[in-house]
């Protein structure tokens, strides 16, 4: 994916993003202090609002390929399993049960199965709705702040089971998190963001290790 | 002197036998005619106003246009319009020398349902905006998250504003059931022809036959009660609960 020139306003904000380029099968991550853009500019790579100007260039992706998560997920009024089976049945893909089967079970919750969803607690919101965007394996995937919720144990469990699943099966990644240890362990570039632009980029280990920007500095000074 | 409470007791049973066998016989021919009227013009009224109501609303949440403001405001006034106001601009619009005079509707079932259909399309209209409002954006957002195509999306849409649009439907068809003046202008209440419960009942009140009427009154709770009963059931939808352990 391919960002060039990417400028979009609103009443008191403006996005400006002069060039990102995301290559295929890679973990981004996105950080800056709050109400940088960081979700904006999610929101706009994930096609879900559309650019003033500029170019999106998705290299071939379709919006069935890309999939998002957001800090707080809507579940549908209905259970558990047809939660997960949702993105399946979107795509005429008969719910294989030992998928399901696996996804609760990585979720934490077999039990709650046939439990209404909106029923679950915060963090278990969050997994759940994690598993509904893997289920159907998208080629890209953005996650916005989706481990908040989450115990220490369960991010700790999903750190692990996504650089897993990126040895076996590579997808693009691109996650917005304040925990650094999240960007640390997970993401290989990283992109700083402050008042709407993108002010530093770089591997992980030479933005956070080894901060030349000023207002970066300042960032991780408090983070 | 007092009868003993047994004997008493046995009266009031008597007494409701007797009512109860009164009930049945005042349910004629022409009775059942009125309350098939009055299901047949309350449901396809409803049913119309609900297929012109729930895409208005939905589509008034998406769309941003100039002057949506006045659109929204004017839809507030029309769910509170008076119904015998909207009778009256059906019954002008039907009349032999109306612009649709030539149709010869007016005094019909047909009449009827259209003045109903002014009046609950707008109600039915008002609370579907006012859910979207609410829930459509995330429920869109999630959609195109998911891979959704439009046709899908809409789906979701109405599947995910169910309570919402149930609730809508059996508002305006709450109104429909008990709406006299604008089908008394546009029907007339002709025997055997436009006669609706409503406004038999107020035929009956006037001619000071208060039985009838009260039987009627009871007939038509029992209507809307079986019909709300049926459609709890056929929702079957989950508990929604917000609890957080």
């Amino acid at each position: 994916m391919r960002i060039t020139n990417v400028i979009k306003s609103f009443d008191k904000f403006t996005l400006n993003i002069e060039s990102i380029d995301i290559h295929e099968g890679k973990i981004y991550g996105i950080i800056g202090p709050n109400g940088c853009g960081k979700t904006t500019a999610m929101k706009l790579m994930a096609g879900l609002i559309q650019p003033d100007s500029g170019v999106i260039d998705y290299k071939g992706l379709t919006p069935r390929d890309i999939t998002m998560v957001l800090r707080k997920p809507y579940l549908l009024h209905d259970t558990v399993a047809r939660n997960l089976e949702y993105p399946l049945k979107l795509r005429k893909i008969k719910p294989d049960n030992r998928l399901i089967e696996h996804y609760l079970e990585i979720t934490g919750l077999t039990d709650y199965r046939n439990e209404y969803a909106l029923g679950l607690s915060g963090g278990e919101q969050q997994k759940l709705a994690l598993a509904r965007a893997l289920i159907f394996s998208p080629k890209m995937i953005f996650i916005d702040e989706a481990f908040s919720n989450m115990d220490i144990e369960s991010v700790a469990f999903f750190e692990n089971y996504i650089l897993e699943l990126q040895k076996a099966n590579p997808i693009t990644w691109v996650i917005i998190s304040h925990q650094l240890s999240n960007i640390k362990r997970l993401c290989e570039y990283v992109f700083f963001m402050c008042d709407g632009e993108v002010d530093a980029s770089g591997t992980t280990n030479e933005l956070l290790s080894f901060p030349e920007n000023k207002t970066l500095k300042q960032y991780l000074q408090y983070s | 002197m007092t009868a003993p409470p047994s004997v008493e007791g046995g009266m009031v049973i008597e007494r409701g036998k007797e009512r109860i066998m009164l009930m049945f016989e005042m349910l004629d021919r022409e009775t059942l005619g009125i309350i098939t009227l009055t299901l047949r013009m309350t449901l396809l009224s409803t049913a119309i106003s609900a297929v012109l109501g729930i895409p208005l609303g939905l589509w008034l949440d998406r769309v941003n246009f100039k002057g949506k403001g006045i659109v929204v405001l004017i839809n507030r006034t029309l769910m509170a319009s008076p119904p015998v106001v909207i009778g009256l601009v059906v019954y002008l619009m039907l009349m032999r020398n109306g612009p649709l005079g030539f149709m010869g509707m007016l005094f019909t079932l047909e009449a009827m349902v259209i003045a109903q259909v002014l009046l609950l399309t707008p109600i039915i209209c008002g609370i579907v905006y006012t859910a979207s409002q609410r829930n459509a954006s995330h429920i869109r957002t999630f959609a195109i998250t998911m891979g959704a195509t439009k046709l899908q999306t809409q789906i979701l849409l109405i599947k995910e504003l169910g309570n919402e649009i149930y609730f809508a439907i059996i508002t305006g068809f709450g109104r429909a059931m008990s709406e006299v003046g604008a089908i008394m202008i546009v029907g007339g209440n002709i025997r055997y022809h436009t006669r609706v419960m409503t406004t038999t009942i107020s035929l009956l009140r006037n001619r000071g036959e208060i039985n009838q009427a009260v039987f009627l009154g009871v007939i038509l709770m029992l209507i809307a009660f079986t019909i709300q009963l049926i459609a709890g059931l056929l929702r079957k939808r989950e508990r929604r609960t917000d609890e957080n352990y």
